[in-house]
């Protein structure tokens, strides 16, 4: 009896939690997106995680971004400084050309405690993120400015001089202010010691601050591991976000955030991480089930994740370019992207996506020709022999394919590049390692035999210099520093990446990089496999969503959001 | 006793040190920082950055220097900084323990409860309709991966009937509700999880029940306290149950230690924020403040429940001197 009053006791307590948690779900003013990965500090100058910036994208502002025509736009600014508009002018000091850019900031701009934005907050901005003790992932954006200067009649107007005259100096979408009024006493308190303003940030020790941020929405609630609650930010000053409430929940196995997807307890699955083939199996079940399919849709878009097969050409068999040739020629990628990803993510013929303004059409493509691919090798002098294996000098032609292990989709890429192969009689062996061996040794100091699939990421109009030059060329003398780790060197590609940077006319790079993309095309260093595609699982009814296939998530958007 | 008892804890000390000096030292040996694998991939990334970031964080120090710096902090209570999630370790550790530690111990209960007796009825008949029945679901609970377990759990009872939610620890926003329906809340996300982690407990254990008991049974004790004319329920539970204990005891107390380091697999299922997902993602990460800190929660548990099972030894069978 005491037993079954205990049960009965806990049933309604159980119950009565239950019942709570739908509640708040079915409300059209808040919208929950579940992500697979976790989030960090909420710092955005020291965030590296994905997730840190999926969510600090809903509560931050940056002077630019690229929009989801890929394209620079103004966010904070009034207007992006150039030659034609006069903001942007060139000046030599010690032999140096460099670029001085005068900005202004949005004069509505505030912080979420309405202390309005000024070009202190960028001053402080760039001390923070370049000084030496902070541990920043993209410092490059802080240290390439050589100064800052505040108009002294009007704080929103600041000129940066930066340190060269490369094309790109207005590209500062990971450029982030902080607001002085509240970091700063922090930041002079903690500067002298290495990793001591990381943990003194009122990011970190006071998060739910509101004048911390400077987007649509401020923290209100988080909990490591488990959620972030973010309430709109009711003094911003851009247009008022349409939702009153985002929750960002953390479920960190893809099959179970699709449970929570069903289940409700998620409305949404955020651009971060969701398998392909998950996602096709997904659309697969929304087109049998309406009652599912009334609720939510897969949304894809080409992203910038460059899947390829490197080959490292340190290797003599490998050096000889007929060969390269013949071992893309035997491999029918539309074929590939065909039978594993029902044709959604598009073949590559070159690093540059098709929505890049650097794409071009005007290359050499390697559709499959096995015709070809063989007689490439009988006049590279290997001879099949009779177990169709080829043949050089009594040294049987087999490639060593190396990927990162557990990763299903690569493996699979592996078996069906090893039986193309095969057709030619060339044998493929596959050997996988861990991704942090594989990423942190094997590919880092180019120590593969022969290839190693794997992705490069990329962003909109940025040319490839550090997979290509050879300068990037990691060795032992220069402590295995660059990420051309297949050892690619060609004279004119240096040329092309050395005239780049500095070359503001956008036709003219266009050209040049053009060039570029065809002596890859020519030379083969890699082989293109595909362009991944960026994959979110969204309610029917959430408009003014929009994806943006780069690093800048659809979350810089969120303002426009609602739920109809 | 109490010399037993130093004995013991001054053995406890010095293992882990020595524990703590290794896995410190097999981490830092382990190929590949996650720095240079985030950098791999990254055409942004500069190598100066990378060395600049590796210096801030002292890993171009050697490990032995590192060891002690981390050591002595630990020592004066400052378990350090957290280099995946850049916050203060204390911060990310205590509330996961909290997690893992009424999951772990609502499991732990759980399973104690459902498989010793269930271990007992199957062993009193072997071969019995009921033995049958109850080894037919210990083996499906043994072969069950958990992550599958989970999964059918969520799909009953929250897709399907929706009563239990999907996951996470409380509903998100729920502060304003009063205390009562609070802890209705917990208790509605705890169900899942906890059942996950019990069945495949209960699986386990009650097999051990089991054949231990079968082993006791046959025993000449068993024998001449029935030759006595002792009950059943007497032969069975005081005499045979009792000394059935012993090894089942040694199993349940191992496994202690791995209920309260968390379960990693539960955990991803049900984005339940306990502590084996952050121990697996901060070895992964060369996360090394947190990643010893959790194994210093561990290597207590291991010694604290070897020392429990060492007592309960005693108050079974008291033939058995601690001294």
């Amino acid at each position: 009896m005491r037993l079954t009053s205990l049960m009965t006791f806990f049933v309604a307590i159980a119950s009565l939690g239950a019942c709570t948690g739908s509640k708040e779900e079915a409300s059209k003013s808040v919208l929950t997106i579940g992500l697979d990965q976790e989030f960090e500090s909420l710092n955005p100058t020291i965030a590296q995680m994905a997730a840190s910036s999926y969510i600090t994208s809903m509560m931050m502002r940056s002077l630019v971004t690229i929009g989801a025509d890929w394209q620079w736009k103004c966010v904070l600014c009034t207007e992006i400084p150039s030659f034609d508009n006069k903001k942007a002018r060139f000046v030599t000091e010690n032999g140096t050309r460099k670029i001085i850019a005068d900005w202004e900031l949005n004069p509505n701009a505030v912080w979420g405690d309405g202390t309005p934005i000024t070009g202190h907050d960028v001053v402080f901005g760039w001390e923070v993120g370049a000084h030496p003790n902070v541990s920043v992932g993209n410092k490059d954006v802080y240290t390439r400015i050589e100064s800052i200067t505040v108009d002294s009649d009007n704080s929103k107007k600041f000129t940066i001089k930066y340190t060269d005259a490369r094309y790109s100096y207005y590209q500062m979408g990971t450029f982030h202010l902080l607001p002085k009024h509240l970091e700063g006493p922090i930041f002079e308190a903690s500067k002298d010691t290495a990793g001591t303003y990381e943990k003194q940030t009122l990011y970190t020790v006071r998060p739910t601050e509101a004048g911390l941020y400077s987007g649509p929405f401020i923290l209100e609630d988080w909990k490591l591991g488990s959620h972030v609650v973010l309430k709109r930010n009711d003094k911003y000053w851009g247009d008022m976000a349409k939702l009153e409430k985002v929750i960002v929940r953390i479920v960190p196995n893809t099959q179970a955030l699709e449970a929570n997807l069903s289940s409700g307890s998620v409305q949404m699955i955020g651009e971060l991480g969701f398998p392909l083939d998950q996602a096709l199996a997904l659309e697969k079940k929304l087109a049998q089930d309406s009652q599912l399919s009334s609720r939510f849709k897969v949304s894809m878009k080409p992203g910038l994740i460059y899947e390829h097969v490197d080959f490292n050409l340190r290797d003599p068999l490998l050096k000889d370019v007929n060969v390269r040739r013949a071992l893309v020629l035997a491999i029918d990628r539309g074929k590939l992207t065909q039978a594993l990803f029902e044709g959604r993510q598009s073949v590559a013929h070159s690093p540059f996506h098709p929505l890049d303004v650097y794409y071009t059409d005007d290359l050499a493509k390697y559709d499959l020709d096995i015709a070809r691919a063989e007689k490439l090798l009988d006049d590279a002098g290997w001879k099949k022999g009779a177990d169709g294996m080829r043949v050089k000098d009594g040294k049987k032609l087999s490639i060593i394919l190396m990927s990162t292990a557990q990763n299903k989709t690569r493996e699979l890429v592996q078996a069906y590049i090893q039986e193309e192969w095969k057709k030619i009689g060339v044998a493929a062996v596959i050997r996988n390692e861990p991704a942090r061996v594989f990423f942190g040794e094997t590919v880092r100091k180019g120590a593969y035999p022969h290839t190693a699939l794997f992705a490069w990421v990329s962003s909109p109009d940025n040319p490839p210099e550090s997979t290509l030059h050879s300068k990037n060329i990691p060795t032992e003398a220069n402590s295995f520093a660059g990420q051309n780790s297949g050892a690619f060197s060609n004279k004119r590609v240096d040329e092309i990446f050395d005239a780049v940077k500095y070359e503001f006319e956008l036709e003219k790079r266009k050209v040049l990089m053009k060039e570029l993309a065809q002596i890859y095309a020519s030379e083969l260093p890699v082989i293109p496999l595909y362009h991944r595609v960026e994959i979110a699982v969204i309610p029917t009814n959430l408009k003014g969503y929009e994806m943006t296939g780069h690093q800048f998530y659809s979350t810089q958007n969120i303002e426009n959001w609602y739920l109809e | 006793m109490s010399s037993f008892l130093i004995r013991r804890l001054l053995q406890s000390v010095l293992l882990m040190f020595l524990l703590s000096f290794v896995t410190f030292s097999l981490m830092g040996w382990m190929p590949g920082d996650p720095l240079d694998v985030a950098c791999a991939a990254n055409p942004q990334c500069t190598p100066e950055n990378v060395a600049l970031m590796k210096a801030q964080m002292g890993l171009d120090k050697p490990i032995t220097h590192r060891y002690f710096v981390w050591a002595s902090s630990v020592i004066t209570g400052d378990l350090g900084y957290s280099r995946t999630y850049r916050l203060p370790v204390g911060d990310i550790l205590w509330p996961r323990f909290g997690n893992t530690l009424i999951l772990g111990l609502l499991s732990f209960c759980l399973s104690l409860i459902v498989a010793l007796p269930l271990g007992m009825i199957a062993s009193l008949k072997p071969r019995s309709w009921a033995d049958s029945v109850i080894s037919f679901f210990s083996f499906m609970g043994i072969s069950a991966p958990s992550f599958w377990i989970g999964l059918m759990l969520i799909l009953i009872f929250s897709v399907q009937l929706g009563v239990l939610p999907a996951g996470g620890v409380e509903t998100i926003g729920g502060a304003s509700m009063g205390w009562f329906a609070m802890i209705g809340d917990r208790f509605a996300h705890l169900i899942l999880p906890v059942l996950t982690l019990s069945l495949l407990t209960i699986a386990g254990w009650l097999r051990y029940v089991r054949s231990s008991m079968i082993e006791v049974l046959r025993m000449d004790f068993v024998r001449t306290a029935r030759a006595k004319g002792l009950s059943q329920n007497q032969v069975n539970f005081r005499h045979a149950g009792r000394n059935a204990l012993i090894p089942v005891v040694t199993v349940i107390g191992l496994s202690l230690p791995g209920i309260l380091s968390g379960a990693v697999i539960t955990e991803s299922v049900f984005a339940y924020p306990g502590m084996g997902k952050l121990l697996y993602d901060s070895i992964l990460n060369n996360d090394f403040n947190v990643a010893m800190c959790c194994f210093l929660i561990s290597c207590v548990a291991v010694l604290v429940s070897s020392l429990v099972v060492d007592i309960l030894y005693a108050v079974l069978d008291p033939r058995i001197r601690l001294s």
